[in-house]
């Protein structure tokens, strides 16, 4: 039976290469069809990549407290009118919570930064020395401020790696001086670089000064949240304690509602997810969409085909072929075309992934694009079927008079 | 013994409530390496006796035996094979596969018979040169001439040793030299020992033949011996 089917391929390719044209109008649906997938599918784990690393940035076992609640719906006057988040809960909790592992407050705004006549505008953050607890990046030189620093109101800060690239390039930033919003400030270390946060911005322009110190030249005022590091396993009991510790600190009654918000990276992940739905679901849709038209084309086509070689047909039955064969020989036509339309929607979708991977770290999945591959060829059986069925039931005598 | 039997074979249509009897009870008894031209006037029913002897036709009743098998009962895949290996089919217009080789469209009777490729280039080869075609085994049909098309055709039909070969018409669209050249093939073919069944209307074709049936209206008018 393999020189049969050996045969039945040579007849298909050539049939499908002999009317390239035909063939290609054809298969367009499927085309696009397994491009939309595969593309989807490169979108998908580009998101889930820097989902991923932006999650790990956050860490999972940190919590965010501040006024704001993260998607939620709440309106902004009533945010607007909870009372503040203040530097003095911090030592509140500390001393309360059982489960606190670290505790730091953190400010943050806009500032300049300039060194040597170099000048960038960026975000500086006010905190206390058990922030680096609280975020997954280290320190790639120098140090991390101290308690007393921090007290002492010391002019320190710790520089992000972009800011280091901008001001110093190769040189050592260590115990130089830059200016922030023209007070002088000592550079005591550089974070580690950290790339971009859901792959849109960048978090390494940025500098941390010890809260004594923002405090003293920038605000006493302006938002503030604070992070908690909890261990990761007692992430929902630690809610729990921290929420009934803030109740406290705020004295709010049992009756009333907090008026505080602990947020966690969790809740990214359910928006995450809900937006990975939203996109596959559009993916599917189209193709779905396009392999049913593309379907439908082929099934089309292949009536065509049929209709053409009826004389063959006849021919071929007459010197000894059966329905059966006669059957496959059209079905692997249309599943050869559609095959050929699956390979080059992957061979597009891999062309396009490679620029999307310029723009947005991507990889086209293997495993979608050879199951995209094989959804075609299951769409060119199912629509090969009927006109190869029609193909297979002509009667040959009436083939052979069919001019 | 006998290779055909017929034995009142009736095949019967029926066209807007009309009855048409196209073969009306036919007996036929065809021998090992006969020559037999089918004659008759369009519409006598010798079509449907060649598609019937063919197996490319199943009678509405009647027995028909090859080689003391029974036709009638048979299913598609059956006759496909009676087809395959019993009977070559030569047609008036030779109905070669235009986009292959000579070559290649004799092979294709092989590959139905599940044969291996090497056995088959070499059996395909053999049939063409025994129709002197060995300088044109690669030239596609449109590179042919009419008649070197039909001794395509005829490779075609013998490549698989059959035990008929059944030629409609053979001539039908050749000019005389090559239908000459086409019937000293056929000729030479039963020499060596085929049983040559024709189909024709031309009596200078028939008389190729060493046995004559006429058919009128479905039935044998005619059934005669002949000699040179």
């Amino acid at each position: 039976m393999l020189s049969l089917f050996i045969e039945n391929l040579r007849i298909s390719l050539s049939s499908v290469f002999a009317n390239k044209t035909r063939s290609l109008l054809t298969a367009l649906g499927i085309i696009i069809g397994v491009l939309s997938v595969t593309l989807m599918g490169t979108l998908i784990s580009g998101l889930d990549r820097s989902f991923e690393n932006s999650m790990s940035w956050l860490g999972k076992d940190i919590l965010y407290i501040s006024r704001w609640e993260w998607f939620s719906d709440m309106d902004w006057w009533d945010v607007r009118n909870r009372p503040k988040m203040r530097s003095e809960y911090v030592n509140k909790i500390m001393e309360k919570s059982k489960y606190a592992l670290a505790v730091a407050p953190v400010m943050q705004r806009g500032a300049s930064l300039s060194y040597k006549g170099k000048e960038t505008l960026t975000e500086i953050f006010g905190t206390n020395e058990e922030y680096m607890e609280t975020i997954s990046t280290d320190i790639s030189s120098g140090r991390f401020f101290t308690r007393s620093e921090d007290r002492s109101g010391s002019r320190v800060t710790v520089i992000g790696d972009g800011i280091k690239e901008a001001f110093f390039g190769t040189q050592d930033p260590i115990n130089q001086y830059i200016k922030i919003d023209n007070m002088k400030f000592r550079v005591i270390g550089v974070l580690e670089k950290q790339g971009k946060f859901l792959g849109l911005f960048s978090v390494d322009k940025q500098a941390i000064l010890p809260f004594g110190a923002y405090k003293r030249i920038f605000s006493k005022r302006g938002w503030m949240r604070i992070s908690i590091k909890v261990p990761e396993e007692k992430l929902d009991e630690s809610i729990d304690e921290i929420s009934s510790v803030m109740r406290h600190i705020r004295g709010l009654k049992p009756s009333e509602e907090n008026d505080f918000a602990i947020n966690q990276t969790k809740i990214f992940e359910k928006q995450y997810n809900a937006l990975k739905i939203a996109i596959g679901g559009t993916g599917v849709f189209i193709t779905l969409l396009s392999l049913i038209v593309g379907g439908i084309g082929i099934m089309n086509i292949m009536f065509v085909s049929v209709k053409e070689r009826t004389r063959e047909i006849g021919v071929r039955k007459a010197i000894g072929a059966t329905k059966t064969m006669i059957m496959w020989q059209f079905l692997m036509e249309a599943v050869a075309i559609c095959l050929i339309a699956g390979l080059i929607g992957v061979f597009f979708a891999y062309i396009i992934s490679i620029f999307i991977n310029k723009i947005f770290p991507s990889t086209l999945p293997l495993g979608l694009s050879i199951a995209s591959v094989l959804l075609s060829m299951i769409v060119g059986v199912m629509s090969g079927l009927i006109p190869s069925y029609r193909a297979a039931n002509l009667d040959p005598i009436d083939s052979l008079r069919y001019e | 013994m006998s290779l055909i039997l017929l034995n009142k074979i009736f095949k019967i249509y029926h066209v807007g409530g009309e009855e048409v009897r196209a073969l009306d009870g036919v007996d036929l008894d065809i021998n090992e390496n006969e020559y037999l031209a089918i004659m008759g006037p369009s519409g006598s029913g010798k079509s449907t006796l060649m598609n019937m002897i063919g197996c490319l036709d199943t009678p509405t009743s009647g027995v028909y035996e090859f080689e003391g098998e029974m036709v009638q009962d048979m299913n598609d895949t059956q006759l496909a094979s009676i087809r395959n290996r019993k009977i070559g089919f030569v047609f008036q217009t030779f109905n070669l596969l235009p986009k292959v080789t000579a070559q290649h469209n004799v092979e294709i009777p092989l590959v139905y018979a599940n044969i291996r490729k090497e056995k088959r280039i070499n059996m395909a080869s053999n049939a063409l040169e025994s129709v002197g075609l060995s300088d044109r085994m690669y030239h596609k049909p449109n590179e042919l001439s009419g008649g070197q098309r039909q001794r395509v055709a005829i490779a075609r039909a013998l490549v698989n040793n059959p035990s008929i070969i059944l030629a409609d018409e053979p001539t039908g669209n050749l000019d005389s030299k090559s239908g000459n050249e086409i019937m000293g093939i056929l000729d030479t073919l039963h020499r060596k020992g085929n049983t040559i069944i024709l189909v024709t209307h031309e009596n200078s074709i028939a008389k190729h033949a060493k046995r004559v049936i006429q058919l009128f209206d479905g039935k044998i008018t005619e059934d005669r011996n002949q000699d040179f």
